[in-house]
């Protein structure tokens, strides 16, 4: 009995330290990570952002990524939805070729999966002649602006949606089925609602990833220009000043999804 | 009638089942931990594809393992199925679990709710239920379903024993109103008598007998069987092995003479009775019990009756020695 209070001291301690720990890792963190972002701020006034984004024809870059990245996000819904559903739940044959096929595209550097876009759906190649039939080109159009980008943000919404997915107990899927529901609507009444604050955050990566996408863009879709690739010729021609209003629009326009998605998801969690 | 014999592959042992259940008829299968049970009732919810067999109730036929393509998907097929885990959807209100399924409306909620005493939980959240709120919303929600049979495993199993069987009474009440078939999964023998006209005794995938409960309690047809109804007691002799229920041996008055002679060992208190542990002496060997409403002295030498005691070639039983 007299070990009893000193233990309960020395936990207490224990917890009070370990919360110190927490919040100096996380002030570090924030600003190692934040850091950037604030001397960003720090380099661009409101005058400059006005002027850069006055010239005519500013703000079709931006038009142009915003398109581009909500054309990417909706196809990588569409196929990426089903696809991460079956391999959360092993619906797949050879389910390990699967895993490996959405997360090469994650370890290649975005630079060669353009060079290899350019040997596998470029005009000279067979996918490209037959593009060419359906009027699409897959180098330098929106729609190689949009391939690039689909290649680069896929396996971020695939791996969480994955993660979100078989975090769903299959024996309440089972309860909707025994409940008389078909398998489309227990999907859309009890899968879809429970997955749904990991998909957002996938989405939200994946909107994020989208937006961003350079390496890949700059191979085979440097024309229309997008938002990334403005920056880069802009820094190219004119220099670091010019360039940071055009990171500061990307950044404002790329980074609110992300946060919405990540806060609603959070609450979203705490109720279920 | 439900009528069901298949053959289901699992790891360990293929889950072989024979049997039949007539309208409104109540079986209760009884078995130790991973005996099959569940794999019975998930083979005829349709939650789990035949090896070999068929399933069918009256003229339909339920699931073949000659043409699974053509099997009746789970939900559509009359059956329901009750488990331990109440299965509740966390994203949804007690209501909308209780009204989850196509055609039950707000005022039936209501009532089955208030039938089962949640009716102040209606906009509660399943995280904020206990277990026992949250098996009364799993069972509303399963009594919203017209089904012509509903299986029944283990539901009540992590409730508080008087909760459960509260439960399990207002289940077949239930069953009994509707003219509703059951199979309960149990490896409780109280609850299977209380709960089924019928049993059947699973072990390691096998039915090993059917019948009226309370035959399969007093005449078991094996030394397996006799274990998992509950008796405890093995003696030897010779080629025979007889098997003695704590309950059906009782000490015969000073001055008669029974069938064992035993030496109490030990007494525990059990409930409002005493179990005592006997030593059998003479020409029977072993161990058995006996529960009484009376102590006993250790070491005291007793004469012990065991009427109609099931009697085994021991060569015969290979579930190896006695406890």
């Amino acid at each position: 009995m007299t070990n009893t209070p000193a233990s309960i001291k020395l936990g207490g301690t224990g917890v009070r330290a370990s919360t110190g720990a927490a919040l100096v890792g996380a002030l570090i963190v924030w600003v190692a990570l934040l850091g950037p972002l604030v001397t960003l701020l720090a380099h661009v006034t409101p005058a400059s952002v006005w002027k850069a984004l006055g010239q005519p024809g500013a703000l079709q870059p931006l038009v142009t990524s915003v398109t581009a990245s909500l054309v990417a996000l909706a196809v990588i819904l569409l196929l990426g939805t089903p696809l991460a559903y079956l391999m959360a739940r092993g619906r797949l044959p050879l389910p390990r070729v699967w895993e490996a096929g959405v997360i090469l595209p994650l370890l290649t550097p975005p630079l060669v999966i353009g060079l290899l876009l350019i040997f596998m759906v470029g005009p000279a190649t067979p996918i490209g002649n037959a593009l060419s039939h359906l009027n699409l080109t897959a180098s330098d159009t929106f729609f190689a602006l949009v391939v690039a980008e689909i290649y680069e943000a896929v396996p971020f919404y695939v791996l969480g949606a994955m993660a979100a997915f078989a975090a769903v107990d299959p024996a309440l899927e089972q309860a909707g089925a025994l409940l008389g529901d078909s398998p489309w609507r227990t999907w859309r009444r009890v899968t879809i609602p429970l997955a749904a604050p990991g998909l957002a955050n996938a989405l939200a990566v994946t909107w994020a990833r989208a937006m961003g996408a350079f390496g890949a863009v700059l191979i085979i879709a440097y024309h229309p220009f997008g938002l990334p690739m403005q920056i880069w010729v802009t820094l190219q021609e004119s220099g670091l000043a010019s360039a940071l209003p055009f990171a500061l629009v990307l950044l404002v326009v790329a980074l609110p999804v992300p946060i919405a998605a990540y806060i609603w998801s959070a609450r979203a969690r705490r109720r279920i | 009638m439900l009528a069901a014999a298949f053959e289901v592959a699992r790891r360990e042992f293929a889950v072989r089942v024979a049997l039949r259940v007539p309208p409104g008829g109540r079986l209760a299968l009884l078995g130790p931990s991973g005996a099959g049970k569940t794999t019975t009732v998930e083979a005829i919810a349709g939650l789990v594809r035949l090896s070999r067999g068929e399933i069918r109730l009256g003229e339909r036929q339920l699931s073949s393992a000659r043409s699974p393509a053509s099997d009746l998907p789970a939900g559509r097929r009359g059956v329901g199925l009750l488990r331990q885990n109440p299965g509740l959807f966390p994203h949804l209100t007690v209501a909308q679990n209780i009204g989850y399924a196509r055609g039950s409306d707000a005022a039936r909620v209501r009532g089955v709710a208030e039938q089962l005493g949640l009716g102040a939980l209606l906009e509660a959240r399943p995280r904020g239920l206990s277990g026992g709120e949250g098996q009364r919303v799993s069972l509303a929600r399963a009594l919203q379903v017209k089904v012509d049979v509903l299986c029944l495993d283990e539901p009540f199993n992590s409730l508080d024993a008087p909760l459960g069987r509260e439960l399990l009474d207002l289940v077949r009440r239930e069953l009994e109103d509707t003219g509703t078939t059951a199979i309960l999964v149990t490896h409780r023998l109280e609850e299977a008598q209380a709960f089924a006209q019928r049993l059947a005794v699973l072990h390691r995938g096998e039915i090993l007998q059917l019948g009226d409960p309370r035959d399969v309690v007093l005449r078991p047809a094996s030394r397996r069987v006799a274990e998992l109804v509950g008796y405890r007691g093995w003696l030897s002799s010779g080629p025979l092995t007889l098997a003695l229920h704590p309950d059906r041996v009782h000490p015969v008055g000073a001055g008669e003479r029974g069938e064992i002679s035993a030496r109490v060992v030990r007494v525990l208190p059990q409930g409002s009775r005493m179990e005592w542990e006997l030593e059998a002496e003479g020409r029977w060997r072993g161990r058995f019990f006996c529960t009484s409403d009376q102590s006993a002295t250790i070491g005291e030498l007793m004469w012990f009756a065991a009427p109609a005691a099931p009697l085994f070639r021991t060569a015969d039983e290979p579930s190896g020695a006695p406890p």
